[in-house]
């Protein structure tokens, strides 16, 4: 659906967004993470023409992305980028027909969106008076009225508390199901980590990751925990080879691969260090996303 | 699109309060046009050719527009742009395939062809008043349309430069604070010489439309306002308008 080949912004010497290849397969829910300042926003902007890439090329449904094609792109492309946006002065209702004339969409397609973001009881209300929930859905609503192919979400749940989060993250399942692609940001995992079947993971403008869950585990080796009766000595012994550390009466070692961990076991036997259990380290998918990101020093 | 666009726009002035603002324009020009009606010497001059009594209304009314327009138009081109700065206007139509500069245009047409309406109204409700008190000297149709049709051209590019400011700095105070600056621009240029008042676009050329004026001695003559003037002034200002939002168009959100 989104293919980038060397996506760059820069702003006088400084590179926000570097030599970004994205793919984004057709039909998913694709969850575009990085700590704050990670350039997440720029490059949905590039992708949005709202801001020109410095560099690269983007290709949007199989079609570059250009003045030319803009327009007719755009008419399939729903997004929410910074805050939603509304009239509020006009209500609810007002604000789709806006939305609704600028597009020659047709009244079906405004009521379904209306329905999918539960939003039909509080459309004759003033947006002004909105809490920050329903201007989220109306912008929601907004987006999706237009029956997009793919919609583009900048960080949707900012802001908003736990129920409504979890309303965004149900919502995004729904219209995934529909069969529109979803490219949606966040600076947590934990709030797209359900929701997301492929990650994309930027840090410093740079692409650290990008695959499903499970190649983001497997990239990833979680420590070895040794117990043994000598923590003291076997932590000093090993510490020569293996970044070690003492974790209670368990030795943690990082970064070991499965013939390292053989070696270890080895060596402390030849050492007479009995050895009561070894085992991997059991890795939340935010760890794994914490432990590339501060890799990355970011 | 730019039909639908249009549209919008004037559904988007719905509670904007524009027919406050356009009804002060128009009655305020008015009500201050038609105090020439309790002058000295008026009643006696409604049937007396040499009285010049259209000509003092005209005079009366090109004063107060002078006095208004800057202020009302600037209030006016802020309440157009004020909403797209505080509801991310720019950024839903930019995503809907409405570049920023192409949304300054169908504002323009839409809340210029209010201001064409305004001002319209205003002339056309002084001749009214005119003819309700009984004047029955012949009414002189050249220089009252050449007037309103001259007035339509400099109130539509203050009006264009005033959605230039308000959509370029989103401080609307800053809009605000020109169109205060701009009557006073426009009042000294009644003092100064016609050549000086071309300096002072667009708001020196409210004095340059002026189709009468009175001398020192108190009488009352006609103009002959600058046409090549103020078209030139129309033709600038379009040229302007059109780069200055071409310029909108390529720049990003």
């Amino acid at each position: 659906m989104i293919i980038t080949h060397d996506l760059g912004k820069t702003y006088g010497n400084r590179a926000v967004v570097d030599g970004l290849d994205l793919r984004v397969p057709e039909g998913c829910v694709y969850g575009f993470l990085g700590p704050n300042g990670s350039g997440k926003s720029t490059t949905m902007k590039m992708l949005l023409s709202l801001v020109r890439p410095t560099s690269g090329e983007i290709h949007i449904m199989g079609r570059p992305m250009r003045r030319s094609t803009r327009r007719e792109l755009l008419g399939h492309i729903g997004s929410l980028i910074e805050s939603p946006p509304a009239y509020g002065h006009l209500t609810g209702r007002e604000n789709m027909r806006l939305v609704q004339r600028l597009l020659d969409l047709t009244d079906n397609q405004v009521t379904q969106a209306v329905r999918t973001v539960r939003l039909r009881d509080h459309l004759e209300k003033k947006v002004r008076d909105y809490s920050l929930g329903m201007k989220q859905r109306l912008g929601l609503a907004m987006a999706l009225a237009r029956e997009p192919r793919l919609l583009i979400l900048d960080e949707p749940t900012n802001g908003l508390d736990p129920a409504g989060i979890e309303e965004i993250r149900r919502l995004l399942t729904k219209v995934a199901d529909d069969g529109t692609t979803v490219m949606v940001s966040s600076h947590l995992l934990g709030e797209i980590d359900r929701t997301a079947t492929v990650l994309g993971i930027l840090g410093n403008g740079r692409m650290l990751f990008q695959g499903t869950r499970d190649e983001l585990f497997a990239r990833s080796v979680p420590d070895v925990l040794v117990d043994t009766s000598e923590p003291q000595r076997a932590a000093a012994l090993t510490a020569r080879w293996h970044t070690s550390r003492l974790d209670g009466a368990t030795v943690r070692l990082s970064g070991l691969d499965d013939k390292a961990t053989a070696g270890v076991v080895s060596l402390l036997v030849h050492e007479d260090i009995e050895i009561h259990g070894v085992r991997r380290d059991s890795q939340s998918l935010e760890d794994v996303f914490m432990d590339l990101t501060e890799e990355r020093g970011l | 699109m730019m039909g639908r666009a249009v549209a919008n726009e004037f559904a988007k002035m719905r509670r904007l309060r524009v027919t406050p603002v356009v009804f002060v324009m128009v009655a305020g020009v008015l009500a201050v046009s038609c105090v020439e009606f309790t002058a000295s010497g008026f009643v006696e001059s409604m049937g007396d050719p040499a009285g010049k009594p259209w000509q003092r209304l005209l005079a009366s009314m090109s004063f107060s527009v002078l006095m208004l327009s800057p202020i009302l138009l600037a209030v006016l081109a802020s309440r157009q742009v004020d909403i797209e700065h505080q509801g991310n206007g720019w950024l839903l139509s930019r995503t809907s395939g409405l570049a920023p500069g192409y949304l300054c245009r169908v504002k323009f047409v839409a809340a210029g062809a209010v201001v064409v309406a305004a001002t319209v109204a205003q002339s056309g409700l002084v001749f009214a008043g005119g003819a309700l008190v009984g004047i029955t000297v012949v009414f002189p149709a050249g220089q009252w349309l050449g007037y309103t049709a001259l007035l339509v051209v400099v109130n539509l590019v203050l009006f264009a430069l005033h959605l230039l400011l308000s959509a370029r700095v989103e401080n609307q105070l800053l809009g605000m604070g020109v169109g205060v600056l701009g009557v006073f621009f426009a009042v000294i240029s009644t003092g100064l010489p016609q050549w000086l008042s071309h300096f002072l676009p667009p708001w020196g050329y409210y004095e340059l439309i002026k189709p009468v004026e009175y001398r020192e001695d108190g009488s009352l003559v006609s103009l002959a306002p600058s046409y090549v003037s103020v078209l030139a002034l129309g033709a600038a200002g379009g040229v302007l308008f059109l780069l200055v939002t071409r310029q909108f168009d390529r720049r990003e959100v």
